[in-house]
């Protein structure tokens, strides 16, 4: 009984230095959270879209192919960063992208895509963050991959970049399969 | 130059440490007493070098050197270029290190003709430790490491950082950590020599424990104070992970310094403060641990780098498992017969150890918590104030009753109606002046109302042990029984008092207003009215300023004060800042910060009205002054001992 | 005319969401009914800026807590409970949103451990003054 009370402190003690250990090798951001839709479907929504007069009906348009949601800002810098790359996606792999603009200025952003080319297929807007908040949205910008069953099934956090755009094409792949 | 013969010193030192580490091996005295020190002024002289080599390179803003250039910039005033240069990661080891080796030093000074193998095996402790840090500052933090390009100016520094409070937040911190290092490495020796050697390991361990707990009390404290002041909240703990770092070390620390009197006076609880020294030493380094590895988010989190997290983690685990199996297997030397009662002195203080212990667990427990559901689950979750307050609180209240009794009770046995004739006024007096106190300010609230007892139910204490020194003196009876109080406890406890007093009244009746003013707008708060007399642009050294005019007067329509927050802009880092503007008085803080604006929408400003804030800072103050007392005390008992 | 941006007060800037133009909650976003500005304070001071994360919505400069100020004040106007306003939160961000730790499984440990610790502390203490008591070595 006295032995156990000596040794379960040292038991503890290393029990949580080893989760320490574990959290330091293992490859992840501290600050970044998971999606709470993965795995689930598109919430359904409507919205107005940027550059035409109709409304964008979600159950429309996902269902029917892998498609990728893109939250961006013409405020927003790493946007800006990205924005080739979201290019090269919807070209050279010919994705779907559907662009949600988050809170900004719709006059700015037809602008601000008519200088830097346009990826999407569809823009809606989100003055309100309304859809921003249903999407779990933290900081711009947001990429979310949804598969042809219209489940949402990977959220990336921050730009697509030099670094990163390898390993997103093959998590699209991943998806399509 | 500077740079180099930094670097070159910091090496040297590594040598000087692994030096000491291996002549305290030998085994003749004679030479083991002049090697060592040979080791230590080495250590010390060349840590001291290397600190301030870097800290003219700092002041001379010497951009080659990495660390200079990152944090520096030459419109910074001198006094925030000399904090700064342990303001950063790198710095702020070089720091550490140069505590180390003065620590050292002063463990050095130990030596007597009894306590030869006992001080030789703490120096060698010491020396590991020192080459611990030696090791990772060189190869993962050194701060003379050069640039490859040139520029003519820095990258600045975060303007957050440049107040007084923050610069002399760090030192006094490290302070305390060294200390708790040179207790752990003093109770590793005397669980390492033979009992036969019959060493008082305790006497020599509690000056060391004095300092460090009264200098890591100072360090939070202007941490605290920088928060209130500096972060626009009026608001001065938050439960954030560096925060619970520093004080979790704290109330183990807290526990040792009660146990190591209990020791001294009646050798018993020893092995309580061995294994408080060990853990609190621990607890200390696992703080550094979580600050420095990007494990955990938090405000202060700097230096994010999981390989400098692993050097420390393994570090811990080779010191910690050494000395916790040391301790073990050598616990059971320390045992002693004497039992106590639980309604004595020693009872109370094993009361207040437990639940030190049991706070201590908790917050540890809070802010590991989400790591632990990371690891385990597929789940985030986040630990946050209200779970801390909640569970810290209730348990910190039983801790403080037993406080105020405490020190009235004797020594070994009970004497329960003698303490409750003796507890009888002061619980009387308490009541008393809570009424009292609630008749003036006419605000009941649960909490506040027990904080507010609690607070004078200690002062009362004291008051009465005071009386009853000074009715003792005058009558020049000589009472055996009658424990001679110590100013130290005295000072210290009515210090505690003081805090719990500020806190209760800072956090249950802080009153807040959030409006938006403009020019000749006129508010009030509480029983003040404030009109917003103007807004203006001022410029300081190194930034411009909006600043907010408010003429604040009270209900007796006298002014009472100029209120002037400033938003300041600083062009180099392209940083803004709210300074808040604060009157203070012994009753109340009033405090005013200007938000976001202009002419033709007015100002949002934000009021608050923070009762009895200052008292926490003087009841900080009276607790290092306590430990001062107390450690004066310590040191004419220490030089019997080197006789 | 200068612009003046507030201070973010992390110095790990994370957020790729720019502060413009706020400062905590505003008195523009306060409800009428002080009974239910006070319940979304409160909410508010539960719920954990994601961007700078060591605040609750209530004091972050941070857009997004603004934006959830807003909708917190929206729902309550609307009737919504309070746990119908977590409930909505945390299934878009998880409970890693909330400051104050859900009671659930997961969380078991956190909230009774303090408790265990506490009694486990008592026990020590029970079996040192029930040594004491067979063993009165008094002075």
């Amino acid at each position: 009984m006295k032995k156990g009370i000596l040794i379960s402190p040292i038991i503890l003690f290393f029990l949580i230095l080893f989760v320490f250990f574990y959290l330091l090798i293992i490859d992840r951001n501290p600050s970044e959270l998971t999606s709470m839709l993965i795995n689930k479907k598109v919430p359904a929504f409507e919205a107005k879209l940027l550059l035409e007069n109709k409304t964008f009906i979600s159950t429309d348009e996902f269902g029917n192919e892998t498609t990728l949601v893109n939250f961006f800002a013409t405020w927003c810098k790493p946007c800006r960063d990205e924005h080739p790359y979201l290019k090269k996606l919807s070209n050279e792999q010919g994705l779907k992208i559907i662009g949600i603009n988050y809170k900004d200025d719709s006059k700015r952003a037809i602008k601000w895509l008519k200088k830097l080319g346009n990826p999407y297929s569809n823009i809606l807007i989100d003055p309100n963050a309304r859809l921003g908040i249903d999407w779990g949205v933290y900081g711009l910008p947001e990429t979310f991959i949804v598969n042809s069953n219209g489940v949402i099934k990977y959220r990336l956090v921050g730009p697509i970049s030099k670094k990163n755009y390898d390993a997103f094409v093959l998590k699209v792949k991943e998806v399509e399969k | 130059m500077v740079p180099s013969l930094g670097n070159i010193t910091l090496w040297l030192s590594l040598l000087f440490a692994i030096f000491q580490l291996i002549i305290s091996h030998k085994k003749n005295f004679y030479s083991v007493l002049q090697f060592n020190k040979i080791a230590v002024n080495g250590l010390l002289l060349c840590s001291l070098v290397s600190f301030f080599s870097l800290m003219y390179c700092h002041i001379v803003s010497d951009f080659s050197v990495i660390n200079v250039f990152q944090n520096s910039h030459t419109t910074k005033p001198l006094l925030y270029k000399v904090s700064g240069v342990w303001g950063n990661h790198e710095g702020s080891m070089l720091l550490w290190i140069l505590v180390l080796t003065i620590f050292n030093y002063f463990i050095f000074k130990l030596y007597n003709q009894k306590n030869i193998i006992f001080i030789s095996k703490t120096l060698e402790t010491q020396a590991i430790i020192t080459i611990g840090f030696l090791l990772f500052t060189i190869l993962t933090s050194n701060p003379f490491d050069r640039m490859t390009t040139s520029h003519i100016n820095g990258l600045g520094f975060n303007p957050l950082l440049q107040d007084p409070a923050l610069a002399i937040h760090p030192p006094l911190l490290y302070i305390g950590y060294v200390g708790f290092s040179a207790a752990f490495s003093l109770s590793v020796a005397a669980m390492s020599i033979s009992i036969e050697e019959k060493i008082p390991w305790y006497s020599y361990l509690k000056p060391f424990v004095l300092a460090a707990w009264i200098f890591l009390s100072a360090g939070i404290a202007f941490g605290s104070i920088w928060a209130y002041y500096e972060l626009g909240w009026g608001g001065w703990w938050f439960w954030d992970p560096v925060e619970n770092a520093s004080f979790m070390p704290w109330l183990l620390g807290t526990a040792l310094v009660h146990s190591l009197i209990t020791v001294e006076k009646r050798k018993s609880l020893q092995s309580w403060v061995l294994l408080l020294s060990i853990l609190s030493f621990l607890l200390s380094i696992i703080g550094t641990f979580l600050v420095r590895s990007g494990i955990l988010t938090s405000v202060h989190t700097f230096a994010l780098d999981p390989a400098r997290g692993i050097y420390i983690l393994t570090f811990v685990a080779l010191l910690g498992g050494y000395s916790l199996i040391l301790f073990g297997l050598k616990s059971k030397n320390f045992l002693n017969r004497h039992y106590f009662s639980f309604f004595s002195r020693e009872g109370s203080i094993l009361v207040n150890n437990i639940i030190m212990i049991v706070v201590c667990a908790s917050v540890f427990l809070g802010t590991i918590y989400p790591l632990l559901v990371e690891v385990f689950s597929d789940n985030k979750i986040s630990v946050g104030e209200p779970y801390f307050n909640s569970v810290t609180i209730p348990i910190m209240m039983p801790a403080i009753l037993v406080m105020g009794m405490g020190p009235m009770l004797s020594w070994g046995k009970a004497d329960i109606v003698g303490i409750l004739t003796k507890s009888l006024p002061s619980i009387l007096l308490a009541i008393l002046i809570s009424s009292i106190f609630f008749w003036v300010y006419r605000s009941y609230n649960m909490l506040g109302l027990v904080g507010i007892i609690l607070a004078f139910w200690i002062m009362s204490n004291i008051l009465l042990i005071i009386v009853r020194q000074l009715i003792i003196k005058n009558r020049e009876i000589k009472h055996e029984t009658i424990p001679k109080y110590s100013s130290g406890m005295i000072v210290a406890h009515f210090g505690i008092a003081l805090l719990i007093l500020g806190i209760t009244g800072s956090s249950i009746w802080q009153k807040e207003k959030i409006i938006r003013m403009k020019v000749n707008d006129e508010t009030s708060i509480h029983n003040y009215n404030i009109i917003f007399k103007e807004i203006s642009e001022v410029t300081g050294p190194n930034y411009v300023a909006l600043q907010g005019n408010f003429w604040v007067y009270n209900n007796k329509k006298n002014i009472i004060t100029k209120l002037k927050p400033e938003n300041r802009f600083y062009p180099v880092t392209n940083n803004t800042t709210t300074e808040a503007s604060i009157h203070t008085n012994l009753s109340r803080d009033l405090y005013l910060v200007l938000g976001d604006g202009d002419v033709n929408r007015g100002w949002i400003v934000r009021i608050y009205y923070n009762p009895l804030v200052v008292w926490i800072w003087i009841g900080a103050f009276a607790i290092f002054l306590g430990g001062l007392f107390s450690m004066k005390n310590n040191f004419k008992k220490l030089k019997h001992l080197s006789i | 005319m200068q612009r003046i941006l507030l201070a973010i007060l992390v110095y790990l800037v994370t957020s790729q969401i720019v502060a413009i133009n706020c400062y905590s909650v505003e008195p523009d976003e306060f409800l009428q009914n002080p009974k239910k500005e006070l319940r979304a304070r409160n909410i508010s001071k539960n719920i954990r800026c994601l961007i700078c994360q060591n605040q609750s919505i209530d004091e972050s400069s941070a857009l997004l807590a603004k934006d959830l100020r807003i909708l917190i004040r929206k729902k309550i106007e609307h009737g919504n409970s309070d746990e119908e306003i977590y409930d909505f939160l945390t299934e878009r961000y998880g409970d890693f949103i909330l400051l104050n730790p859900p009671f659930k499984i997961s969380t078991l440990f956190l909230w009774i451990l303090p408790f265990v610790f506490l009694t486990a502390g008592f026990f020590v203490i029970f079996l040192h003054n029930n040594k004491s008591k067979k063993l009165d070595y008094n002075k």
